[in-house]
């Protein structure tokens, strides 16, 4: 039935658009002429025949298009309606409706609408409060290694430990989605065991072998951030060790057989432990080429084993190890000349020719004869008291696990609360004496719920929907996950436990020493990490024979440029705007040549200004942005645009219908087109063109850049010069990235409103519904009044009825919605969602 | 203060524990004695779900002759062996992964054959080897064994609308519980057969296990207080799955491991991925061989993998390979990547016809699905899917079939069927009309 209405909306939208070609009235077809009125920013119902006009003819209780009903709904009637109706502001906010090809109401009705609309539905939030409310939250795996951080002082790979968690609206932290499994669950209860025995350390510690495996292209020319300046290539491992005692270094396989490539230069290869050189050997030269070329692989055999069995005495606990090579002067460079070295000085061969013995694989293996543990950083976390003797071992037990698991519940702790933890101390100290107790205890704090779980505890006795303000010890974690993405320190937890930090002078000092701190950079790598989607940057691998100026390291070039360049403008408290339209970023050589910038030199990253010729501008220009959104073989102006649509202006396309046809490669020996040309075919049709007529105007304006964000005037598959013109459906014309980008900023509120939504979805851990746009409006408006800095969006969230409130919900049921003239109610849909709209 | 902090590159900085190495093959570790069979008298089968992205290329799979002694196009060829326990059933259909962000919905719906609900927080349908697991699962230690070699595909295997739940697994556990998959073998070693380096340790292990869930319990119990009432129901969920485990580490403490030779922990992924495809594999083997398993389903890659095949001469990422625009080029190579992928399965399948069972092999105690839940990846459809049913099911399945239903039959009737087949007896399930007899 539904199918059947669908085909019906296109061909009605196909005719409309060929009556439109043929310069017809976009009244061609049999409906009503449309009734005259006058648009009225504060009348909804002044604005309704708006709707009659160019929305009933599918919303309505015959064909349902997007399970709405227009002519069923009232002016006066918005205000309950909510859910509908804030879908509808941002439909016409984003100009996805009515969709392209069909008639389109003047902008200042689309306007005047829009306003009343939003007018009725801000004052309603009076009427209709919801705070909402999340469900028991768990921490997840990012959380988790920061909040063991925090309380070790340990670092730990949390992929390498726990399960990836799922994903909702783009983040990792939304409380409905972080489930429990049995998989989960027996990871996690191991992942304390291995936490607390690495935090303890442990002197009886077995041999055993860690591999530590590099990347097969990282280019081992260029100097590596992390080790000492003066070497290149290589490898930097960061790993705790157990126990004190000898670790035998073996780096395997450096020169392969068969070919043997890198061995005529003298290379000299180093390791170092903490920036302290403790073995160097050479490798290579004449001696080394003269054995591989007389004696084979039993040559091969003999230099490979200079490189292995190197034993050395280490401490526990963490440390820093660096197995590279000496760079030598420039006056003997050691640069090969490959044939296809595309980026002079980086050595990156796509031919995957090696560019020299490549430091891929290093194993330690130890303690052997394990002397002990030294004090290490954990350890002196952990051992507040020492006892001297057996009577005092009890006691210091108590204080230490008391004061760990204040720190891991977030909260005060009572006598029951450590009660499990000394009964395992108790077993471990008779297993094996004081330290394996406290590790036991440990292990007994860590696999808890009341670590594992955030809850938001309602006062005795709360009605089912009635609102409570959560308990400020709650507060305290709801603050630190949000800005550093772990838990509360000692002096939220003391602001929390006595009940203060909800007054609004303690809560703003609290938030502005919070964004100062180091921890607050969690908001780059996490929240604006995911907001932007740059995991996605690992799934990209241009094609080498395409893209010779690729390299794997660009990558990481990438992300660590966003990163400063976002941490910049985080830290200094700058207008969120500056996202798009600041004129400075950080380049390392490689990027700067990669950008076309020059007299950048080193492997260090370097703040520089770059001037308009360079397109650089804000997050359009940069490479994170433009890789991520690209294919293997050529750009993508669908995925740019919509990018650009979900992430800058919060109105994301839908996704696209089932059996569609592909995008047209170019054939094996047929004739390229430009991606352009390409897609121009598929746009001709109307069905398509209801969302790519939106999408790809603002992708092709960027086509100036290629899949792997380099400046280009001309599209080398075709040929041809680069068109990267296009129309928005404003009317407005572009030219390219920069007019793009003056596009966005002429829109600046719905770029901020975009952020803040991403913003408080990450801090409240939760989906956003249609009952928190009055807030999230609310707090852009009020934001505007100093340029929209960050720190005033943050506090705004805080402050936020949704941030400190919360809505007692019955068991297993959803905050009770209101009612909405809908036929079917979508299972709690996004706000972002449209039902299916025709098309 | 941001800007001065140390940066590290993370690709070149390994942390913790080290990262991939080369592999122990796996291939020692299955030694000619017995293995744990079944002391039951009549043993019910083990169920084997093994799940291949983007369909298949369906004129180089579906055999041209129908009935018995059929053809083996270039994709089925690697299963020529198994003939006599092979059964290819063609014209089938899952509606229930028909929505515009298919990759997203298409892994989650195809053991279960209902459509899933649009949302984040996912209610999608039981699927069947859970129903097994409910059904046969209970007395092992794991009841069901969830396997797969990339943690997630690429983008489009999460939406926005349904989010990531249906497109990162195949099983569902209840409507609201995906299972993820567990796609490192040094995890997996351990989930089978436990921490700790040596038999010894692991006994140590296993009893401070036994003690870590009663203090869990206790807490939950604590923390239950300060919850509402909503909450208190999710608290719920996860003591369930608290006793599920106590439950599993009771049968870990009594079992015996003396007919398996067990291998050292590996280390890691693996950096190639057909040795991690066979490392995978070789563990689900082991698993059924120690009986610590009786269903087991496994995604072979992801759902928009990007995996290139580079080891087999196929460069291309698997995913956008698999849109291969009818150009015959990529199809071939497209086929080449499925035949791949169907001989690393035919070698699973070898090593579970060479595992002595009680008076039979394994092999002839498993039921194996194999297929994919989408057709043409060209055109994201399901229809016809491809569908392989292997092994001899303790004598339930007659083999050597080639099976053609009517257009669009449900695959949910062979589902029927399978379960059946299996001893669980089952009317219907998803948009199932019927069952399968001929099978």
């Amino acid at each position: 039935m539904k199918a059947g209405l669908i085909v019906v909306a296109l061909m009605v939208a196909g005719t409309a658009m060929a009556a439109d070609q043929a310069g017809a009235a976009p009244t061609a077809d049999a409906s009503p002429a449309p009734k005259a009125y006058t648009p009225n920013p504060h009348s909804v119902a002044a604005n309704w025949p708006l709707l009659e006009n160019y929305c009933v003819k599918c919303h309505n209780a015959t064909d349902w298009a997007g399970s709405v009903a227009f002519d069923t709904m009232q002016p006066d009637s918005v205000a309950g309606e909510g859910e509908i109706w804030e879908k509808a502001v941002r439909k016409l906010r984003g100009g996805l409706m009515p969709p392209p090809g069909k008639p389109q109401p003047d902008p200042a009705a689309r306007q005047a609408l829009m306003a009343s609309l939003i007018e009725v539905l801000d004052k309603a939030q009076g009427t209709y409060p919801n705070p909402g409310s999340v469900v028991l939250h768990r921490l997840n795996r990012t959380e988790y290694a920061n909040a063991i951080a925090d309380l070790l002082d340990l670092k730990i790979d949390p992929a390498a430990l726990l399960p990836r968690d799922d994903k909702a609206d783009g983040f990792d932290n939304v409380a409905d989605v972080l489930k429990v499994s049995p998989a989960f669950l027996e990871q996690y209860l191991s992942a304390a065991r291995q936490v607390s025995v690495e935090a303890v350390g442990n002197p009886k510690a077995r041999t055993t072998s860690r591999i530590f495996q590099g990347s097969l292209e990282a280019g081992q020319y260029v100097h590596l951030e992390g080790l000492p300046l003066g070497t290149r290539g290589g490898l930097l491992i960061e790993t705790d060790l157990p126990a004190d005692g000898d670790y035998e270094f073996n780096i395997n396989g450096l020169i392969g057989a068969g070919y043997v490539w890198g061995v005529m230069d003298l290379n000299t290869l180093i390791i170092t432990v903490d920036d302290v050189k403790v073995f160097e050997q050479n490798l290579g030269g004449d001696a080394d080429l003269t054995a591989v070329d007389v004696d084979q692989a039993a040559g091969v055999g003999r230099i490979n084993a200079r490189f292995l069995n190197i034993r050395r005495h280490l401490t526990a606990g963490p440390h820093r190890i660096g197995v590279t090579y000496l760079e030598k002067t420039a006056a003997e460079s050691n640069e090969v000349l490959n044939g296809f070295n595309t980026v002079a000085g980086m050595s990156y061969n796509v031919n995957g020719n090696s560019d020299g013995p490549r430091i891929q694989n290093v194993e330690i293996k130890g303690p052997i004869d394990a002397k002990g543990v030294s004090d290490t950083p954990s350890r002196a976390k952990i051992f507040a008291c020492y006892p001297k003797s057996a009577a005092e071992e009890l006691p210091c037990a108590r204080q230490i696990l008391s004061s760990l698991a204040e720190k891991a519940f977030r909260r005060p702790v009572t006598g029951e609360d450590v009660e499990g933890a000394l009964s395992f101390y108790d077993g471990g100290r008779k297993q094996g004496g004081f330290d394996v107790g406290i590790q036991k205890g440990l292990m007994a704090i860590l696999v808890s719920p009341k670590f594992l779980y955030r809850t938001h505890t309602p006062p005795a006795n709360t009605a089912a929907g009635a609102e409570f303000r959560i308990r400020d010890a709650d507060l305290a974690s709801r603050l630190s996950f949000f800005l550093w993405s772990s838990a509360p320190d000692a002096e939220l937890v003391r602001l929390g436990a006595s009940g203060q930090l909800h007054q609004p002078e303690v809560l703003t000092k609290q938030v502005k020493r919070m964004l100062a701190d180091p921890r607050a950079h969690a908001l780059v790598t996490n929240f604006a990490f995911q907001w932007l989607n740059v995991h996605g940057l690992q799934l990209v691998e241009p094609d080498p024979n395409l893209f010779p100026a690729y390299t794997p390291d660009l990558i990481d070039d990438f992300t660590r440029e966003l990163e400063l360049f976002l941490g910049e403008a985080f830290e200094n408290d700058r207008p969120v705007t500056d996202l798009l339209n600041a004129n400075y970023t950080y380049v390392n050589e490689r990027l700067a040549l990669h950008y076309g910038v020059r007299g950048v030199r080193g492997g260090r990253f370097q703040r520089v200004v770059l001037g308009d010729e360079f397109h650089r501008r804000g997050l359009l220009g940069k490479g994170a942005f433009l890789m991520t959104t690209s294919y293997a073989n050529r750009t993508t102006p669908v995925l740019r645009g919509a990018y650009i649509l979900e992430k800058f202006l919060g109105t994301p396309p839908q996704a696209p219908p089932p059996a569609v046809q592909a995008f047209v490669e170019t054939q094996e020996g047929g004739v390229a087109l430009t991606v352009r040309e390409r897609l121009e075919s598929h746009r001709s049709q109307p069905s398509c063109n209801a969302c790519h007529g939106i999408i790809d105007p603002l992708g092709l304006a960027l086509e100036n850049f290629d899949a792997v964000g380099q400046w280009r005037e001309k599209d080398i598959d075709a040929g041809a010069g680069i068109d990267a013109s296009g129309k928005l459906t404003d009317g407005t014309r572009l030219h390219g990235v920069d007019d793009l980008r003056k596009a966005l900023l002429a829109r600046q509120d719905q770029f901020v409103q975009t952020f803040t939504e991403n913003l408080m979805t990450f801090g409240l851990g939760r989906t956003l519904r249609y009952y928190d746009m009055p807030t999230v409006r609310g707090i852009v408006r009020k934001s505007a009044n100093d340029g929209y800095r960050l720190s005033t969006l943050v506090l705004g969230i805080v402050n936020s009825d949704a941030f400190q409130m919360e809505r007692a919900v019955e068991e297993k049921t959803r905050a009770p919605e209101q009612k909405v003239a809908s036929r079917e109610e979508p299972a709690k849909t996004t706000l972002f969602d449209g039902g299916q709209t025709g098309p | 203060m941001f800007i001065t902090k140390l940066h590290l590159q993370r690709r070149t900085v390994l942390k913790g524990l080290g990262a991939a190495v080369g592999l122990p093959l796996l291939d020692a570790m299955i030694p000619a004695a017995t293995a744990l069979a079944d002391t039951a008298a009549a043993a019910k089968p083990r169920m084997i779900f093994v799940y291949f992205p983007h369909g298949a290329v369906m004129d180089k799979w579906t055999p041209k002759k129908e009935g018995a002694d059929f053809d083996f196009p270039q994709i089925l060829a690697p299963l020529k062996p198994f003939q006599k326990q092979l059964t290819i059933v063609s014209g089938l259909e899952n509606k229930s992964a028909i929505a515009a962000p298919v990759h997203a919905i298409t892994p989650g719906t195809w053991l279960s054959c209902v459509p899933p609900r649009i949302s984040h927080d996912p209610l999608g349908g039981v699927t069947i080897d859970q129903m097994a697991a409910q059904a046969i699962g209970q007395d092992t230690p794991i009841p069901s064994l969830e396997v797969a070699t990339e943690e997630q595909g690429g983008e489009g295997s999460c939406d926005r609308n349904y989010g990531c739940s249906y497109g990162k697994t195949i099983s569902f556990r209840t409507p609201s519980t995906p299972l993820p998959m567990e796609h490192n073998p040094r995890k997996l070693f351990q989930q089978l057969f436990g921490q700790g380096d040596t038999a010894e340790e692991r006994v140590l292990l296993t009893r401070e296990d036994q003690s870590v869930l009663d203090l869990v319990l206790h807490d939950a119990a604590d923390l239950n207080r300060t919850l509402g009432a909503r909450d208190q129901a999710l608290l719920d969920d996860y003591l369930t799955t608290v006793r599920e485990l106590e439950r599993r580490v009771q049968k870990v403490a009594g079992r015996d491991l003396k007919g398996v030779n067990l291998p050292d922990t590996p280390a890691g992924i693996p950096a190639r991925f057909d040795e991690h495809m066979k490392l995978m594999f070789d563990l689900m083997a082991l698993s059924l061989q120690a009986n610590i398993t009786k269903v087991i389903t496994f995604m072979m890659a992801a759902e928009v993998s990007n995996q290139p095949y580079s080891f087999i001469g196929v460069a291309d990422a698997f995913h956008p390979l698999s849109h291969h625009s009818n150009n015959a080029q990529k199809l071939d190579r497209l086929a080449k990547v499925q035949a791949f992928n169907t001989q690393m399965f035919a070698n699973f399948v070898k090593k579970l016809q060479a595992t002595p069972n009680g008076e039979s092999t394994m092999l002839d105690q498993s039921l194996i699905l194999f297929g994919s839940n989408m057709s043409n990846s060209n055109l994201h459809d399901h229809y016809p899917l491809p569908t392989a049913v292997l092994g001899g099911a303790c004598g339930k399945l007659k083999g050597n079939q080639h099976l053609k239903y009517p257009d669009r039959t449900p695959i949910a009737n062979l589902h029927v069927a399978l379960l059946n087949r299996a001893g669980i007896p089952t009317k219907s399930l998803g948009d199932s009309t019927g069952e399968f007899t001929e099978i």
